[in-house]
């Protein structure tokens, strides 16, 4: 008996989740819900809290995040109005506006399909907005010539032009530009540039160095010459002045010229002989004179 | 053993052998992970029913060859075959043979196909888990509830005929088709959830049955292992190593207590399942389940809020309040939902840049060697120009673009959990992502030199200020606590960088070169300086001498004139004598003695090695 009361206890427990399960259903404040009867989309729930309903399949629900969604593109290659190939991705912000509207035109109502869908239009906008804008919109060094803000408002306005076409029940919230590149060739042509802008740099360098280094030598050079010949010609002066001044000591010597040219004479002399001349001597000239009045008798003797 | 249980083996072979080939065709039609994991299921329960019938043929022509020898021997009257000799039974000796090398030979075998076939499916499943054909998922799920049926039917009715005659041989194959029956329910309920919109119910099916498979290659590994161990008790036939518990437990649940039961008095030898324990687990199971249960149930009821988190608390989805750390009570799940985010703890991510390992380990950060990956972003471009006066007007003009890597750690808090949560689906993407795009965009509006030097302080500002109205526009409730330029250089492709770094040392050897020549120019002005002051020094002493030497001699001539005019020939005489001897003190001299004036001298005056008379010729010619 008492097996059977719990067991039955268990049964009743079971059962009770089981139609609570059946019969209600929440909604979360992130959700927005799609209540079908028979499959027909009757009811859309934007409010969280606990509902109740029908069981299957009588009625079903299909939830949804009415949040902002966001995902990126792939990045695809495009060309700019001045024949520059960009790589460009954009990452879209989109939420779903009216589910009952969404619900119908994705399978099963797949977010999934639908980001597929809008990245297809999302593609064909960017080319055809980028096609419209210079390199120069996107890159400049001058910050106030770039058009990022109103190349991605020209995408989001020709993306919501095509969701109004047919209504998806979806909305674009943001858009903007997460990458901008360049293609492979294209990189690497830009390396090749980035590079030879640094080798002219390099070049430059080097031969302002050199110049620069020769400048200055030479000019150095220029002043050593200047300061060898200024002083050359302050020593010639100086000499000048001594010899002027050593002249005034000729008169003393104009006394007895015939003495002063004698020395002069021997001063001559002696400066003109070293030790390597050889001199040849006869007896008749003093002092070797004295062997000549030697080898004669003296006047006594005669 | 009867002949309709060795008919029921061959049906068992049959079916599974049907439903094999069958699912292998819908397997390869929808490329479901989930029938993947089914068709390797039913192939080994197509393995086991082969071999158990095979072995039950064995038995049988042991049995009737039994009976010829209980025949024979009792119209004989002999004991003639009471010879124990293996010759003499030789369907029981091919029996015993298969028993003790095929059956462990084949269970081996077994286990390696389980194993190998959980390592495929989870490794096929990794590599592609979304690679069903939704096309296929009607025709899919109607034929895998048929099989489902199918093998549920003929499971059943040999599961209770293997009970019916205690059938130990019939057990395993009769389990594996009821499990089977169960796997191919799940599988079309998996992909009656792919149907319903939940595209991953094939791959979480799939990884179900990977574990399964995995289980049973344990099991049967364990069963191996035990079996070297288990006591052996004469008389006592073993269960067949193939079987599994655990495809007997999937079959039947309902066995499980009598599965534990007949493990564990198999594996010990003596009735464990008789014990009081035993029983009482068995006996208030029911109980125990409904206690565990309200125990799970309660224990939702409190939940903890780690430090540096806060919790959303949702009341039947509405949101009821912000929790911080500490302990909090709630309404037992579903009414009552927490979700816990970490707002005060600084999060992180990076743009421009992956780490790896090899960059997270680098001791030193250099332009030349990358960090992790690294992406180009393209940046503004004017002439580059190492001086004012520089010549603007050529090529390099014309390229408004270069390319650059930049390494940007954003650091953030969530500020407003609220925001931070029913705002946005992915609040961490669209932050990344927002702050991709604002890097992008400056950088696009910057010069490549001034972001490499200056401009880094007031760019890591800038940034953090643009990612910050950023998100304050999009409602992120999230505050911008740091934004680093840590590393921005050339990229490092094809020596980008590397060049960069040569223009650096360019200009140090420049500046090399002109220090060298200043320094030339010192030394050059410096020897000039003291040359020219040496000239005009040598000629004031020149001058001094000159004229203090003309004075002198001035004055001495003064003195001689006395001397000169008391005795000019004398006076001269002498000073000529005392110079010549002076002047002449060591000069060669000859003094020519000769009388006779009429002979010829000759001397050879060409200069010595060595200067000395004996070198001298003298040659007397007539």
């Amino acid at each position: 008996m008492k097996k059977n009361a719990v067991t039955i206890i268990v049964a009743a427990v079971l059962l009770v989740i089981f139609v609570l399960l059946l019969f209600t259903f929440q909604v979360r404040q992130s959700e927005v819900v799609v209540k079908s009867t028979f499959l027909k989309p009757t009811d859309t729930i934007t409010n969280a809290g606990l509902y109740v309903k029908w069981p299957w399949p009588v009625q079903s629900i299909n939830r949804f995040d009415q949040r902002v969604q966001t995902f990126a593109d792939i990045p695809s290659e495009t060309l700019t109005a001045d024949n520059t190939m960009l790589v460009v991705n954009v990452f879209v912000g989109w939420k779903i506006s009216d589910a009952k509207e969404f619900l119908p035109k994705f399978k099963g109502g797949s977010t999934a399909d639908a980001q597929r869908y809008l990245e297809n239009m999302l593609r064909s906008a960017k080319a055809a907005v980028i096609g419209k804008h210079d390199l120069s919109d996107f890159v400049n060094s001058d910050p106030a010539q770039l058009k990022f803000d109103a190349i991605e408002k020209e995408i989001k306005t020709s993306v919501d032009g095509e969701l109004a076409k047919n209504n998806y029940g979806i909305s674009i919230e943001f858009l903007g530009i997460k990458k901008l590149g360049l293609p492979q060739n294209v990189t690497q042509s830009v390396f090749d540039r980035m590079k030879a802008e640094r080798t002219k740099l390099i070049s430059k360098a080097q031969y302002e160095g050199e110049a620069e280094a020769t400048k200055i030598k030479s000019s150095a050079e220029r002043q050593a010459a200047d300061l060898i010949a200024n002083a050359q010609a302050d020593a010639t002066r100086i000499e000048g002045q001594g010899q002027a001044e050593a002249a005034k000591t000729l008169a003393v010597f104009q006394q007895n010229p015939e003495l002063e040219v004698f020395q002069l004479e021997l001063a001559a002399l002696k400066a003109s002989v070293n030790q390597k001349t050889t001199m040849f001597f006869d007896e008749t000239k003093p002092p070797f004179d004295i062997f000549r009045k030697l080898s004669q008798p003296s006047p006594e003797t005669k | 053993m009867e002949r309709s249980t060795q008919k029921n083996g061959t049906v068992n072979f049959a079916v599974t052998l049907l439903i094999f080939l069958a699912a292998l065709a819908v397997r390869i039609y929808s490329g479901s992970s989930a029938t993947w994991g089914a068709w390797v299921f039913l192939g080994l329960g197509w393995l086991v029913a082969s071999i158990s019938r095979f072995q039950m043929r064995l038995e049988e022509n042991e049995r009737l060859e039994r009976l010829e020898m209980d025949e024979l021997a009792r119209s004989r009257g002999t004991s003639l075959f009471d010879a124990k000799d293996s010759g003499s039974f030789p369907a029981r000796n091919a029996r015993e043979q298969f028993e003790k090398y095929f059956v462990p030979g084949f269970t081996i075998l077994l286990m390696l196909l389980e194993a190998a076939g959980a390592a495929g499916l989870w490794y096929g499943t990794s590599k592609n888990p979304t690679g069903f054909n939704e096309s296929s998922s009607t025709v899919t799920l109607s034929l895998f509830a048929i099989f489902a049926l199918l093998l549920f039917l003929f499971g059943r009715f040999s599961v209770t005929m293997a009970r019916l005659e205690n059938n130990r041989l019939l057990r395993p194959a009769a389990s594996f088709l009821l499990a089977s029956a169960y796997v191919c329910a799940l599988t079309a309920i998996a992909i009656a959830g792919v149907e319903a919109r939940h595209l991953m119910a094939d791959f979480w099916v799939a990884r179900v049955l990977c574990v399964l498979l995995g289980l049973m290659a344990v099991e049967t590994l364990l069963t191996l292992l035990l079996e070297i161990y288990r006591p052996r008790i004469k008389g006592k036939v073993g269960r067949p190593l193939y079987e599994s518990r655990i495809v007997g437990l999937l079959a039947q649940p309902e066995s499980l207590f009598t599965t534990a039961a007949q493990t564990l008095d198999y594996q010990f030898g003596f009735k464990v399942s008789e014990t009081w324990f035993f029983q009482a687990c068995k006996k208030n199971l029911p109980v125990l389940i409904l206690v565990q249960l309200a125990v799970l149930l309660l224990s939702t009821t409190v939940y903890f809020v780690d430090a540096g988190e806060q919790a959303v608390l949702e009341h039947y989805g509405k949101p009821a309040g912000v929790y911080g750390p500490g302990a909090h009570f709630k309404l037992p799940w579903p009414a009552d939902k927490i979700f816990r985010f970490r707002t005060e703890q600084i999060q992180s991510f990076d743009v421009g840049y992956t780490p790896d390992a090899q960059s997270e380990s680098a001791r030193i950060i250099l332009w030349t060697v990358g960090h992790g990956k690294e992406d180009n972003f393209l940046v503004g471009n004017r002439v580059p120009t190492m001086d004012a006066n520089a010549s603007t007007n050529d090529s390099a003009t014309t390229k408004p673009m270069g390319l650059i890597t930049v390494s940007i750690p954003v650091q953030f808090q969530i500020t407003n959990i609220t925001d931070w949560v029913y705002n946005n689906s992915q609040p961490d993407d669209l932050l990344q992502s927002l702050a991709t795009r604002e890097v992008v965009l400056y950088l696009a509006g910057s010069d490549l030199n001034d972001i490499l030097s200056h401009g880094r302080l007031d760019a890591a500002t800038t940034l953090r200020d643009r990612i910050q109205n950023a998100a304050d526009e999009r409602q992120l409730g999230a505050k911008i606590v740091f934004v680093g330029l840590q590393d921005i250089h050339p990229p490092t492709d094809n020596e980008v960088a590397a060049t960069y770094e040569k223009v650096v040392g360019a200009e140090e050897t420049k500046l090399a070169k002109i220090l060298t020549a200043e320094s030339d120019a010192i030394r050059t002005n410096a020897v000039a300086d003291s040359g020219a002051f040496t000239l005009t020094n040598v000629a004031d002493a020149n001058r001094v001498r000159l004229v203090t030497s003309k004075y002198a001699e001035a004055a001495l001539f003064t003195n001689q004139l006395p001397a000169f005019a008391a005795a000019p020939a004398v006076y001269r005489q002498r000073m000529f004598l005392q110079n010549f001897a002076e002047a002449t003190k060591n000069v060669r001299k000859y003094v020519l003695l000769a009388t006779n004036t009429q002979d010829i001298l000759i001397f050879d005056l060409e200069e010595k090695v060595r200067e000395d008379l004996g070198n001298l010729n003298i040659t007397n010619s007539p």
